[in-house]
């Protein structure tokens, strides 16, 4: 009832009680960037239409996983009981993380799909400390993205270094992040209107409400998806690649460059080590920080996290993940040489 | 447009209308782009099954919240709610309006030092017939480099499309190739020298099929050519490792 009467408040009506004819508007301009974009010719434009390709490339690649994520976060909304996570929020914090972060093996898509499972799974009252945990470890410790990090890496010496080193990693950031994640925001790790952009009634079907919340999730999710890939796409087109490639040999630098490149490149975690082991020119550790970093922290996941997650979310993550790859992978930089 | 089911007076959502339609149309983008085989434009074949599988789910998402469009309580698209929308569709109205187009010149000079250090997934062995993963392979990798210097002389055809090398020779062109792993944006570049072409013929972004024979030359690769033929666009620009 409060989330309907929040949405009806937000509504604007026009004088008289007439509705809004913003969508007329809006399908007007998607008309003419449709004509634009064929009477104007900008694929003649270079730089333009490097940005369209890398920008359309990174959304049809991301949007099948935004979408099965966002079917697996409407069925646990219809089908899940709160009660089943309530046995989790009673755990003492040290052992949700850990449940949280190997729960992560069981849900295998890539990160722009555990982004709205998660934020299910807050909303079902999962504590944020765990919900981020399984966030953050899923892309990493499935077995889909184990499986084809060892096929990247197959025939080369480090590949056992790079498959279980990526997994423990991955596990122990995850857990890192989470723990501080929960010890700074124990409560309201969503933003406001993440939290009510799905007007739902328990008293409708079970069908009814899971694509309410399917549609819900899908839509929220892509208009951040969308600035993100923009982003990057943009960042792609004007920041050649080559400012990376210059600190491969230097041994802290080349872990951050290539943390900086997973940024930038966004990739998705299920591919992304067969980019990482072509990175030949870095070392192991440094190709380890491209595959735990990337994952968890990238500029389409900025943007979804800043949309979903409450001011101060990303920054948080973006720091600790920072700061615990980089801790880890200069251990192993140490160990392996 | 209102009914009754049951004793609850429903009627159709124009926020369930409208977000049908937009998922609709991703859904038809994905069958589009997989039917028509454009998806290789934005996508390596390592990873083009996401595309069906989108269309499934968007197609899926659609059609049922077109069935589900009736509600009990009066929605109203709202100002913002409609942008949202359209913001979600521009990638559609995009893809679908501009024309297929590849990677091409501009992109190389961005990504030329990826390339010079980073084509290859894995270790790749140069024994068969000669083509462009090869060659990013050996200028990537010092065995594979040793393999194709094994190989000098040898004929060779490649497809790619023509960049120039600033100072190089009127009859010398760069023959470019990208190779992407994931999706585009992981794209690198392959690149032979091609001497021995007519002076001025080539332009940046035509696609030429050249013949000749193969001479590795330090990290570089040079093909000394034999013919050079303009080819249309090939329906898969890219090549995957």
């Amino acid at each position: 009832m409060a989330v309907e009467t929040a949405l009806r408040a937000r509504e604007p009506m026009l004088p008289g009680g007439a509705h809004d004819r913003t969508w007329a508007w809006v399908l007007l301009a998607l008309a003419a960037v449709a004509v634009a974009a064929r009477v104007l010719h900008p694929m003649q434009i270079s730089w333009l239409r490097n940005m369209l390709i890398v920008f359309g490339s990174l959304l049809i690649e991301a949007m099948p996983f935004v979408a099965l994520g966002a079917t697996v976060s409407a069925a646990i909304e219809v089908f899940v009981p709160a009660s089943s996570f309530a046995k989790i929020a009673r755990l003492p914090r040290a052992a949700q993380l850990p449940v949280a972060a190997f729960a992560g093996m069981a849900f295998p898509v890539c990160e722009c799909g555990s982004v709205p499972v998660a934020r299910r799974l807050a909303r079902k009252g999962l504590s944020p400390a765990a919900a981020v945990t399984f966030m953050l470890a899923a892309p990493i410790v499935n077995p889909v993205v184990i499986a084809s990090t060892f096929v990247a890496y197959r025939g080369r010496d480090s590949q056992a270094l790079m498959v279980a080193g990526r997994f423990t990693l991955g596990l122990v950031v995850a857990m890192c992040v989470g723990w501080v994640i929960g010890a700074l925001r124990p409560d309201g790790l969503l933003r406001a209107d993440a939290a009510i952009d799905d007007p739902d009634d328990v008293e409708e079907p079970r069908a009814r409400r899971f694509f309410t919340h399917l549609s819900g999730d899908l839509v929220f999710m892509a208009r951040f998806l969308i600035l993100g890939a923009l982003i990057a796409a943009a960042i792609q087109t004007f920041v050649p690649a080559s400012v990376a490639d210059r600190v491969a040999s230097l041994p802290v630098l080349s872990l951050l460059a290539m943390m900086f490149l997973a940024f930038i490149l966004s990739l998705c975690s299920e591919s992304d080590a067969f980019v990482a082991a072509s990175f030949t020119s870095f070392g192991p550790s440094a190709q380890l920080a491209f595959l735990v970093f990337g994952p968890m922290v990238d500029l389409k996941l900025a943007a979804l996290y800043i949309g979903t997650y409450s001011k101060g979310f990303f920054r948080t993550v973006l720091i600790v993940v920072a700061a615990a790859t980089l801790v880890a992978t200069l251990w192993v930089e140490v160990w392996w040489g | 447009m209102s009914a009754i089911t049951g004793n609850v007076a429903t009627r159709v959502s124009p926020v369930r209308i409208a977000a049908a339609i937009v998922l609709g149309a991703w859904g038809v983008m994905f069958w589009m782009l997989w039917l028509t085989g454009r998806t290789y434009l934005y996508l390596s074949s390592r990873t083009a099954w996401v595309v069906p599988m989108g269309a499934v789910i968007m197609s899926i998402a659609a059609i049922g919240r077109l069935a589900t469009a009736r509600s009990a309580r009066q929605e109203v698209l709202g100002r913002r709610q409609a942008w949202s929308l359209g913001i979600v569709a521009l990638p559609v109205v995009l893809v679908l309006a501009l024309p297929p187009s590849a990677l091409g010149a501009y992109s190389v000079g961005k990504r030329a030092t990826f390339g010079g250090s980073a084509i290859g997934a894995t270790a790749r062995d140069v024994t068969g017939p000669l083509d462009f993963v090869d060659i990013g392979a050996a200028q990537s990798f010092p065995a594979a480099m040793t393999q194709l210097e094994a190989r000098a002389g040898e004929p060779i055809a490649l497809e790619g499309f023509v960049t120039h090398k600033e100072g190089a020779p009127l009859d010398e062109i760069v023959l470019t190739r990208y190779i992407v792993t994931c999706c585009v944006a992981d794209a690198t570049i392959a690149q032979v020298r091609v001497v021995g072409l007519p002076p001025g013929a080539y332009t940046d972004d035509e696609w030429l099929r050249i013949t000749g024979a193969v001479y590795p030359v330090g990290r570089e690769v040079l093909v000394a050519a034999d013919s050079a033929e303009p080819i249309p666009v090939p329906e898969q620009p890219y090549l995957t490792p």
